[in-house]
């Protein structure tokens, strides 16, 4: 009963850690995502 | 406390458990019941190779037809077989190992898995199609289109190949960002990253390849797609693109991708070999840091798949060095492997038999692999007979004798029964044998000239072929043996202890088997 507030807060911290390990990471395929498709057919060919 | 995490304790009837399952077991034993299926069908398409390969000569297939087949038979070993049954594996186990309750996102967990039937439905549509005289069949430009100049011209196969591509991406990266949620945030109480089991480390570090290098890949079919349908010209030579750069995004994804394949195997490994030595794990930090270093180096090395591509000299000597270079961690893992069996009181049960197995034959595709990065002779192997031997020593003899090793491993704690040990045994030499007596003929064919991906061959090279092609029968027919002890096992194999194997060691063998359906909802505490 005593710590009850305490173990909702460590329960309430994982779930926000976990959401923003979920939206960095989906953020980060976007970005190679979009490398790939604009960037990359301009920087590799230079690369010759 | 326990009060925002209980859920039912049954899971519902029938098929609807399947279909709506968000328990990591259960999605595990789909998962890897998938994989297995996919193995014996990637195994048909090929066994209608060797036989067209038996004799010289086209008796059974038009070469369009056999560059199907091959084609369809590596993307379901790799994508439909090998990787789900390991990511099946991480399901089972990940939680069991880290003493969580479940997967971090079990809802995405389930849509991960219910991508792959349709992606492999996608993927088979166009070559069934081609016998009502719809399309002109399935891909036919190998298992990541390193064929560039097919990729740009051959019919609707290509399309389906390139979906089915953005749905298994979709499938590994939702799994992938499940696994990084679910290690870094649920491990037990005193589980410290470097308390994990080698398996979850080798699962993560799997899990972030796959999140660099799948939209790599996936952006890639992309501008594939859009090449061929809405007028770009990323990689069209006659306006203006460049096909090596295809090549350059495909292989930037693809060497890479070996190691998604091998390093869940190699993570899983260490715990059999200590099991069956009665020793702990051995080298534990060297093996986490070899790990990474070989997920770091491995997207450093992709043109040694192009190195008779024309790129500049400068280019060439670093890829060939750079490769080499993967040998120093491979070779720390390779001797934590020995040193866990050195001077261990062995008993060669089974998992212990494939366990040994993948040492022997992963270590000859990785000694092969030593040679063809040198730029020199790589010329001459490129595209012969002998990569095709290399790599299914690793991916055979590294990927699927890991996975068997795992299987028999885990299934008395999956099912709660034993398997008949005898023909366990039986299997495990059954396949060592046909396994060499297939791929050992294809390396001396390959150094004697045999090109690959063709459907007819010269005649000097027809006692090798022949040789092979017997091999793979008998490999394939000899898997149907594994159905009938996987089968027999869960009707009706005696009962298995919590603890299966005397020597075995980890939080999963601390539950009964099976694991009843809901685990570790309060966190075990460890020590
Ligand atoms: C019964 C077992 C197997 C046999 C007899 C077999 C045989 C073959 C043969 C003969 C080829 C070359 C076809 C050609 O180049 O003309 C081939 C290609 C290939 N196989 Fe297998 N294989 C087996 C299992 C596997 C497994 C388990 C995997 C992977 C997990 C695999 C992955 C591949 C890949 C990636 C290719 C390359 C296709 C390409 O060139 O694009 N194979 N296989
Ligand atoms: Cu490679």
């Amino acid at each position: 009963m005593m710590n009850e507030p305490e173990v909702t807060n460590e329960h309430e911290k994982r779930e926000r850690r976990m959401v923003q390990w979920v939206v960095a990471l989906v953020l980060f395929v976007a970005v190679i995502y979009a490398v790939t498709f604009i960037k990359l057919p301009v920087w590799l060919p230079a690369l010759k | 406390m326990t009060e925002a995490i209980t859920t039912h304790d049954h899971p519902p009837a029938g098929i609807m458990r399947w279909l709506t399952a968000t328990n990591h077991k259960d999605l595990g034993i789909l998962y890897m019941s998938f994989g297995g299926l996919m193995f014996f069908i990637g195994g048909a398409f090929i066994m209608a190779v060797r036989a067209e390969l038996l004799l010289p000569g086209l008796q059974l297939l038009s070469p369009g037809m056999y560059n199907q087949l091959f084609t369809l038979h590596a993307l379901i070993m790799v994508f439909g077989a090998i990787m789900p049954f390991a990511t099946g594996l991480n399901n089972y186990l990940i939680p069991l190992m880290i003493g969580a309750p479940d997967m971090a996102l079990p809802r995405v967990n389930n849509w991960g898995f219910w991508i792959l039937p349709f992606a492999a439905v996608l993927l088979l549509i166009p070559f069934f199609l081609q016998f009502f005289g719809i399309g002109s069949g399935a891909s036919a430009a190998g298992w990541v289109m390193h064929n560039t100049s097919l990729d740009l011209q051959s019919g609707i196969g290509m399309d389906f190949a390139i979906f089915t591509i953005h749905l298994l991406g979709l499938s590994s990266l939702t799994g992938a960002i499940n696994v990084v949620v679910t290690v870094l945030n649920m491990r037990a109480p005193g589980m410290t990253l470097m308390k994990m089991p080698l398996f979850v480390w080798a699962w993560l570090i799997t899990a972030f390849m796959l999140i660099l290098v799948i939209p790599v890949f996936s952006a890639a079919a992309t501008m594939l797609l859009t090449d061929r349908h809405f007028g770009t010209h990323f990689f069209d030579a006659a306006n203006g693109g460049d096909p090596i750069l295809l090549q350059h995004l495909i292989w930037f994804f693809g060497h890479p991708e070996v190691y998604i394949v091998l390093l869940p195997a190699w993570g899983l490994i260490p715990h059999i070999l200590a099991t069956f030595s009665r020793k702990p794990v051995y080298g534990y930090r060297a093996q986490v840091y070899a790990l990474w270093a070989i997920c770091f180096l491995s997207f450093l090395v992709w043109s040694h798949h192009m190195l008779t591509s024309g790129l500049p000299l400068a280019a060439e000597v670093y890829f060939m060095y750079a490769t080499m270079a993967i040998s120093i961690p491979t070779s720390v893992l390779v001797f934590c492997w020995l040193g866990a069996i050195w001077r261990g009181a062995m008993t060669f049960e089974t998992p212990m038999l494939f366990a040994l197995g993948f040492v022997a034959h992963f270590g000859m595709g990785a000694l092969t692999g030593m040679i063809l990065p040198d730029v020199a002779v790589n010329a001459q192997y490129h595209n012969s007979y002998v990569i095709v031997s290399h790599f299914h020593y690793t991916f055979f003899g590294g990927g699927i004798f890991g996975m068997m090793a795992a299987l028999y491993y885990w299934l008395p704690k999956f099912t709660g029964r034993m398997f008949d040990e005898k023909l366990g045994r039986l299997h495990f030499w059954l396949t060592v044998i046909f396994f060499n007596m297939t791929f050992i003929p294809q390396w001396f064919a390959g150094l004697d000239g045999m090109p690959r991906h063709i459907a007819d061959y010269a005649l000097r090279f027809s006692a090798m072929n022949f040789i092979s092609s017997l091999g793979a029968f008998l490999l394939g027919l000899s898997q149907l043996l594994l159905v009938y002890i996987v089968v027999k096992c869960v009707r009706n194999g005696p009962k298995a202890t919590g603890q299966v194997w005397e020597g075995a060691q980890g939080l999963e063998f601390t539950l009964p088997s099976p694991p009843p359906y809901h685990t570790f909802e309060t966190p075990p505490l460890v020590k």
